[in-house]
């Protein structure tokens, strides 16, 4: 029981200092940025869900914002104690190490939505009626994006010592560029998972659309595949990442 | 824990078997062995010599590459060992928007400690390292006294068996230092081990019952001050006597085959070498009594955790002696 107060608490003070980090307000900002933008393409004459989806939430929520906010908590959680100097009071306590893990995960998790399904929303409001309405259409995707990127992004601050800067590389690099090439190579990024479930969901929306995304240059796949393979990834960056933070010395 | 009656061996709270630990190709500890019984143990060593790694170990932050070490009977890499192990780790790291009292509880809650047990023990350990008043000011308006002492406080929440603290006198006012060694003495009188790293080898001698010399990654000598001081053959024990007739001491003295070396120091002072010290001190008295003479100092020069560790410096790298002056922190610290 005292265990399980202790794992609880140990959330509650990284959801506490994850809060007032340098993170939330670059997130804060991120999102006032976008947010403007929606609001200029709202006033932009009639549009409709699909051109939402296709000219604002594709772009800059799920090839950007998405990803940017799950790095900014989930690398936090444990690099941050690292580049403190905090994590040996965490590890000089009891608990064992993947309950700590876990604990991490759990704050980072929790931000994580809250910032992501709250900026949808945000996005969404910002977006006038077009918007209200492709919103509703892409939470199930961008919450399991959302676990996926939370899962990837705290295995990388259990293992790499600038963990925020490795993954800002990945998120740059590998979510934007090679989730944008053409055939299958775009099937090692989250991004490209996540599109899959938005199209499918918006098929009655006219998604997906002509041009660079049209289904013959895009070859999305089902989106309960997609669904299910992100489950999967965030299980599995979950637990890679408890083994590795269990095993890892931190000197 | 298993407690042993105290007429039995005294139990070792942890041990260390054969301990090697290595950094890719570099070796930071060679084959340590050791025990750490209740009391307190100092360990001493140049920088690089692996105190921090050894402790590292001990606390369970690092695994040790070969060997085993427990702490009560647990590997101490396990979370099961860390109940056991309070650590005041040297980095001057803390969750600085807090205040002491919200740190100390909240390193209490980590622990498994709520409500009002976690209260009382917090007053306690802050009441203990004398923050109790002073504890609800920003940590980072702290002094480096004060965050050493809430460290201490943090280490102690627990009541852990073995109390293991990395330069814990950083930073503090002699003041400070003398209140610090107090508790730990007191600490250590509870039957807790308390392993102190420290540079301010001055200090070891008044605070440790027992000292680990570690260089180059090797325990090169371990137990009492006066037991390691014996084993140096090599440097026969200085001892300074004033007394009222030193020139007849000294004729007397040098046909002792014990006397090595007399040296006279002006006034009524002589220097001795004396080897070994066991026989020397008896005959000593005996003459002293015998011949009247009137002895008005007696001091043994080189037996400081300090001259220990020059010579022993000497004589596992006798290079490495011209260096530790500067290996050492600079002498206005001690």
């Amino acid at each position: 029981m005292t265990t399980a107060l202790a794992v609880v608490q140990m959330m509650l003070t990284a959801v506490r200092r994850m809060i007032w980090s340098r993170q939330t307000m670059i997130s804060l900002l991120l999102l006032a940025l976008v947010s403007l933008g929606c609001i200029a393409w709202s006033l932009r004459g009639e549009r409709d869900a699909g051109d939402f989806l296709q000219q604002v939430l594709l772009p800059m929520y799920v090839a950007f914002l998405l990803p940017i906010s799950c790095l900014g908590f989930a690398t936090v959680g444990i690099a941050g104690d690292r580049e403190e100097g905090t994590l040996v009071y965490l590890l000089s306590t009891p608990l064992p190490r993947p309950l700590i893990y876990t604990a991490k995960f759990a704050a980072a998790l929790l931000l994580a939505l809250v910032w992501s399904l709250g900026g949808l929303w945000v996005l969404g409001t910002a977006g006038g009626p077009a918007g209200r309405e492709a919103v509703a259409v892409a939470w199930p995707a961008a919450l399991l994006a959302t676990l996926a990127y939370v899962g990837l992004f705290q295995w990388f601050g259990a293992v790499f010592r600038r963990a925020t800067i490795m993954a800002l590389g990945y998120a740059l690099f590998l979510e934007v560029f090679l989730g944008n090439m053409p055939g299958i190579i775009k099937r090692v990024a989250i991004t490209f998972y996540t599109q899959c479930i938005l199209f499918e969901a918006a098929a009655p929306l006219g998604l997906p659309p002509s041009g660079p995304h049209s289904a013959a240059i895009f070859q999305p796949i089902a989106g309960s595949t997609a669904q299910m393979i992100l489950i999967l990834l965030a299980a599995g960056f979950f637990v890679l990442g408890a083994v590795c933070f269990s095993r890892r010395e931190y000197p | 824990m298993n407690r042993q009656s105290s007429t039995g061996p005294r139990p070792a709270i942890a041990e260390l078997n054969g301990v090697s630990k290595f950094y890719g190709p570099v070796m930071a500890l060679n084959d340590v062995t050791l025990r750490l019984q209740p009391g307190i143990t100092g360990l001493v060593g140049p920088n690089g010599a692996g105190k921090s790694t050894l402790i590292r170990l001990l606390t369970g932050q690092l695994r040790p590459g070969l060997g085993k070490v427990r702490v009560c009977g647990r590997d101490a890499w396990r979370a099961a060992a860390k109940a056991h192990i309070g650590y005041c780790a040297d980095a001057d790291a803390f969750y600085e928007e807090m205040s002491g009292r919200q740190f100390v509880r909240l390193m209490a809650r980590f622990h498994g400690l709520f409500g009002a047990t976690a209260r009382k023990r917090c007053e306690d350990v802050l009441e203990e390292v004398g923050m109790a008043d002073r504890a609800d000011r920003p940590l980072a308006g702290y002094s480096k006294g004060m965050r050493q002492r809430i460290k201490l406080a943090q280490a102690l929440l627990h009541d852990p068996d073995l109390l293991v603290l990395d330069e814990p006198l950083n930073g503090v006012d002699p003041l400070g230092r003398i209140e610090l060694l107090k508790q730990l003495t007191e600490i250590a009188g509870r039957g807790k081990a308390v392993l102190v790293s420290s540079h301010i080898l001055d200090e070891m001698d008044r605070l440790a019952q027992r000292v680990l010399f570690l260089c180059r990654g090797r325990l090169i000598a371990s137990g009492t001050l006066a037991e390691v001081r014996d084993m140096l053959d090599d440097h026969p024990l200085k001892v300074c006597v004033a007394c009222n007739a030193p020139r007849a001491l000294a004729a007397r003295l040098a046909l002792h085959e014990t006397v090595h070396g007399i040296q006279m120091q002006g006034g009524d002072r002589l220097i001795l070498q004396v080897r070994p010290p066991k026989e020397f001190f008896p005959m000593f008295s005996e003459l002293a009594c015998q011949e009247d003479f009137e002895i008005r100092r007696l001091e043994i020069l080189d037996a400081s955790t300090e001259a220990v560790f020059d010579y022993l410096m000497q004589a596992t790298h006798p290079a490495a002696e011209s260096r530790r002056v500067s290996a050492m922190q600079p002498a206005a610290d001690r």
